[in-house]
């Protein structure tokens, strides 16, 4: 039984899925948040970060690996019954919906505070919400062009960021592991949300379409990721100095100040503006396995009424309270708290009883 | 679809108005079968009722026809003269004697009354309950020319015409090969249309192929004049600013997408044909890119692509910079625009919309207008943009210059429908850029392709090869890469025999 065949992604799609949901809010603050943890040997925080991403998306694969038709949901009813089963979507559907609405509150908040100071949180929300809607209504199979697409559109990104490379200064890196690692694995501990986006592939694996290439699409998911991450927060390191960089908010913007040229200044409004995609590749999918999540514990196969729902809830939220930094950390460490338990922990502690039970059941059929 | 079941229903009572008579058979009597035709032909003067009597026949016969559909030569010395000489009649039939190609048979009035409409002949004879229907029409015709729209520098300079048959005769030109197989339609209740639905039986996809035949027999309508209006009736998303059928009057640009795996439809009396599915990208490319040199054609579809940007996004960028994001301009820059601005009233937006405004109206009043008055009407336009506007200081230097290319940018763009739908875009992107700035033009971008990536035509993507990508596709899109490195038929039009060549790369002498 093909339920999901409609929506079938290919490799490619899955790929740029993935890495589009882990590179999203991560990415403006991460170097800030590295150094102040782990000075300038962050940089390596993020390569065990990376490891620990790759080995938990080799676990949710070789978990979906044995119920390929079925999503995570399936997989709960299937296990806990129908009504612990279905408390159980309702977590899931709950951290989806956190991740999405971090990642929608922060986009509104940085836009507010960088371009659009004087234009109400809201009303960018609103704004935002449209495409929102136009694009998440058309489901999986769209997002996944979308994600697709977005990718090779934001590519001139890290190669105009290179021009920057005469200002950067390669010794601030050294010594490597100056304060022991003590330091770097506390470091790994922030990289962790900013890898989270992997644990979609407890939704997208029945999608795909050649479901061989699942392990290896995450690992190049997770690595596009780690390369963007690398790339970002070595330029911030060399480019300011180890006690500069913990005075910006988003060092990744400063860092796109200084690109200038003689027709354009302020490039970082710009690259901000076009960090939109990033950012909404990072909501979408959140976004669509939320109201996938609670439509599908109501029955519904239309996610589209409980879309616009959601998005009209987030709109009405926001208008009724504007969220200030310290709620949006709270937010944030919501969604890492979550990420830990669904994307780190679960498959962890699924992956032994999910192996012991199919078990002989594939020995009874040989 | 609450919206289409309404039309739907509207459509359906809109048949019921037309009266259908039943097929009433044919008499033996002459006379009656005459006054039955006067009586459903009443006020009709164009109607042409001759009897006579021949030796060929047993007794008197009639030829019926409408003057003007039908062509007098042929009548005059294929059937009449004939028929008219005295001559010993031998064992010869009547239809012996007409040297006319087509002949068929008919037994009862509908028949009848549906061929003289088509510019047929109709004999009929004392004593016999059937009628000859002699194919003679000739009805008015305009010469092959050169379609205005889509003029191609080294292409063919033939057009379709207003005659079906004619055109189909120009594609098989092109294509004399057995598997181009054309299914026939008649739409409309009232002036039944013929609607050809042209496409290569082994290539094309079958789901295609049935999406788009049942799109056309589910349409109930009086009649279609134009192809543009069958075009409206059966695509996917009405909704859409872009046009999801590419219409042409080439018919060697019709025959390359025929071998590309499309369907063209045909619709009598309309000189352009549509396209389908089409494609986002194939509304940037044009015959003359195949039979340009490959670097010069590739060079020409950038600029399009670029075009497409550019008319697109200018106005709402100019806007979104010099109200919202002047931060981004360096100083010595914004220095001078504002200078430029110095003694304007409007605000940016306002201004922009001015003068877009005043462009499409130039642009719409040339257009149909006979080519002396339309030059008026460009030097009239031309000094009142270029001078006199800036001078009076109504809108900025700056403004007349985004403009200008803005409008050369539009015109870029070789599909009419599409340079259409972009200038109607401009002015969302404006709209958006005067609430939002950068962010509202980056938001609408993101909007235009959430939409891009859903469109379909006859349920094929409508953005592919973009989005979905294919990566084998872009040998033909950004880039027009040479004849021979495409040896593949697009994936974009979902064939289902895609080998297109051989390999035929030129190897020079050092073979």
């Amino acid at each position: 039984m093909k339920r999901y065949a409609f929506n079938e992604l290919t490799v490619f799609q899955y790929i740029f899925l993935i890495h589009g949901a882990q590179v999203g809010i991560g990415v403006l603050s991460m170097p800030r948040e590295l150094a102040e943890v782990a000075g300038t040997d962050g940089w390596i925080s993020i390569i065990l970060g990376w490891a620990l991403a790759v080995i938990a998306s080799l676990l949710i694969i070789s978990i979906m690996k044995r119920y390929p038709d079925k999503t995570i949901n399936d997989l709960l009813t299937l296990f806990f019954g129908k009504w612990l089963g279905k408390a159980c979507i309702v977590l899931i559907a709950l951290y989806c919906a956190v991740a999405a609405v971090t990642v929608i509150t922060h986009t509104a908040a940085i836009i507010n505070s960088w371009i659009l100071s004087r234009t109400p949180g809201y009303v960018v929300t609103i704004f935002l919400a449209i495409p929102c809607y136009m694009i998440i209504q058309g489901g999986l199979r769209v997002l996944g062009r979308y994600a697709e697409l977005i990718f090779y559109m934001t590519l001139w990104m890290p190669v105009v960021l290179m021009t920057a490379m005469p200002h950067t200064k390669w010794l601030y890196l050294l010594p490597i592991v100056k304060e022991g690692l003590g330091p770097i694995v506390t470091g790994t501990k922030s990289t962790i949300l900013s890898f989270l986006g992997f644990e979609l592939a407890f939704f997208l694996y029945p999608f795909l379409q050649r479901k061989q290439y699942a392990s290896l699409g995450i690992i190049v998911a997770n690595t596009l990721s780690m390369l963007i991450f690398l790339h970002i927060t070595l330029f911030s390191y060399t480019f300011f100095s180890p006690d500069e960089i913990t005075q910006y908010t988003w060092p990744t913007l400063n860092l796109w100040k200084v690109i200038e040229y003689r027709f354009l200044e302020r490039m970082d409004i710009i690259f901000l503006a076009f960090y939109l995609f990033y950012l909404s590749t990072t909501s979408f999918p959140y976004l669509y396995f939320t109201v996938f999540s609670t439509s599908q514990m109501m029955g519904t196969v239309d996610h589209r009424k409980h879309l616009a729902i959601f998005l009209l809830l987030i709109v009405l939220a926001l208008w009724l309270y504007t969220p200030n930094f310290i709620d949006l950390k709270k937010l944030t460490e919501l969604w890492s708290f979550g990420g830990i338990v669904f994307g780190y922990a679960l498959p962890a502690l699924a992956v032994v009883p999910i192996w012991l039970l199919r078990r002989p059941s594939e020995e009874r059929k040989a | 679809m609450t919206l289409r079941g309404w039309l739907r229903r509207k459509r359906v009572s809109a048949k019921d108005r037309i009266q259908s008579f039943p097929a009433r058979p044919l008499s033996n009597s002459l006379s009656e079968n005459i006054a039955e035709l006067q009586n459903i032909f009443t006020l009709t003067p164009d109607l042409v009722i001759r009897t006579f009597e021949s030796s060929f026949v047993e007794g008197t016969a009639a030829i019926v026809y409408l003057t003007g559909l039908v062509d007098k030569n042929s009548i005059n010395n294929n059937i009449l003269r004939p028929l008219l000489k005295q001559q010993a009649r031998g064992d010869a039939k009547i239809l012996d004697r007409i040297s006319v190609g087509e002949v068929t048979v008919a037994y009862d009035f509908a028949t009848v009354e549906k061929e003289i409409f088509e510019g047929s002949c109709i004999m009929l004879v004392e004593g016999r309950n059937e009628a000859f229907v002699l194919e003679t029409h000739g009805w008015p015709q305009r010469a092959i020319e050169e379609p205005q729209l889509e003029a191609a520098l080294k292409g063919a300079h033939q057009g379709f015409v207003e005659t079906a048959i004619q055109n189909i005769a120009l594609i098989r030109r092109y294509l004399p090969n057995r598997e181009l197989k054309i299914k026939e339609f008649l739409v409309g209740d009232r002036g039944a249309t013929r609607v050809s639905v042209l496409y290569l039986r082994d290539v094309v996809h079958p789901e295609v192929l049935q999406e788009m035949e049942d799109r056309i027999k589910l349409i109930r309508i009086d009649t279609i004049l134009n192809s543009g209006e069958l075009a409206e009736l059966i695509e996917d998303n009405p909704f859409s600013p872009f046009p999801q059928f590419m219409v042409t009057e080439r018919p060697d640009s019709a025959a390359s997408h025929i071998l590309q795996g499309k369907i063209v439809v045909m619709v009598d009396r309309s000189p352009s044909v549509l396209v389908g599915p089409a494609t986002f990208s194939a509304f940037f490319q044009s015959v003359d890119d195949y039979s340009t040199r490959w670097l010069v054609a590739t060079f020409i579809r950038m600029l399009r692509g670029m075009a497409f940007l550019i008319a697109t996004f200018l106005p709402a960028v100019y806007i979104a910079l010099i109200s919202f994001n002047y931060e981004v301009i360096p100083l010595d820059l914004i220095l001078s625009v504002g200078e430029s601005r110095e003694r304007v009233p409007f605000p940016p937006l306002l201004e922009a919309m001015i003068m877009e405004l005043t462009l499409e109206m130039l642009r719409e009043a040339g257009v149909r207008l006979p080519a002396p008055i339309g030059q008026t009407v460009g030097i009239v336009g031309g000094i009142v943009i270029g001078q006199a506007v800036v001078q009076a200081g109504v809108v900025s230097n700056i403004m007349v210059i985004v403009v200008a290319f803005t409008a050369i940018s539009s015109f870029i763009i070789p599909n009419s429908d599409m340079g259409a739908a972009v200038r109607l875009l401009r002015f969302l992107m404006m709209g958006l850029a005067a609430l939002f700035g950068i962010v509202g033009i980056i938001v609408g971008l993101m909007g235009l392709i959430g939409h891009l990536i859903q469109l379909e035509s006859l349920g094929v993507p409508y953005g592919s090869p973009l989005a979905p990508v294919r990566f084998s596709d872009w040998k033909d899109f950004f880039v027009r890469l040479p004849l021979w490195s495409m040896k593949d038929r697009p994936v974009s039009s979902r064939v289902i025999q895609s080998k297109r060549q051989g390999d035929n790369r030129p190897r020079g002498d050092g073979k």
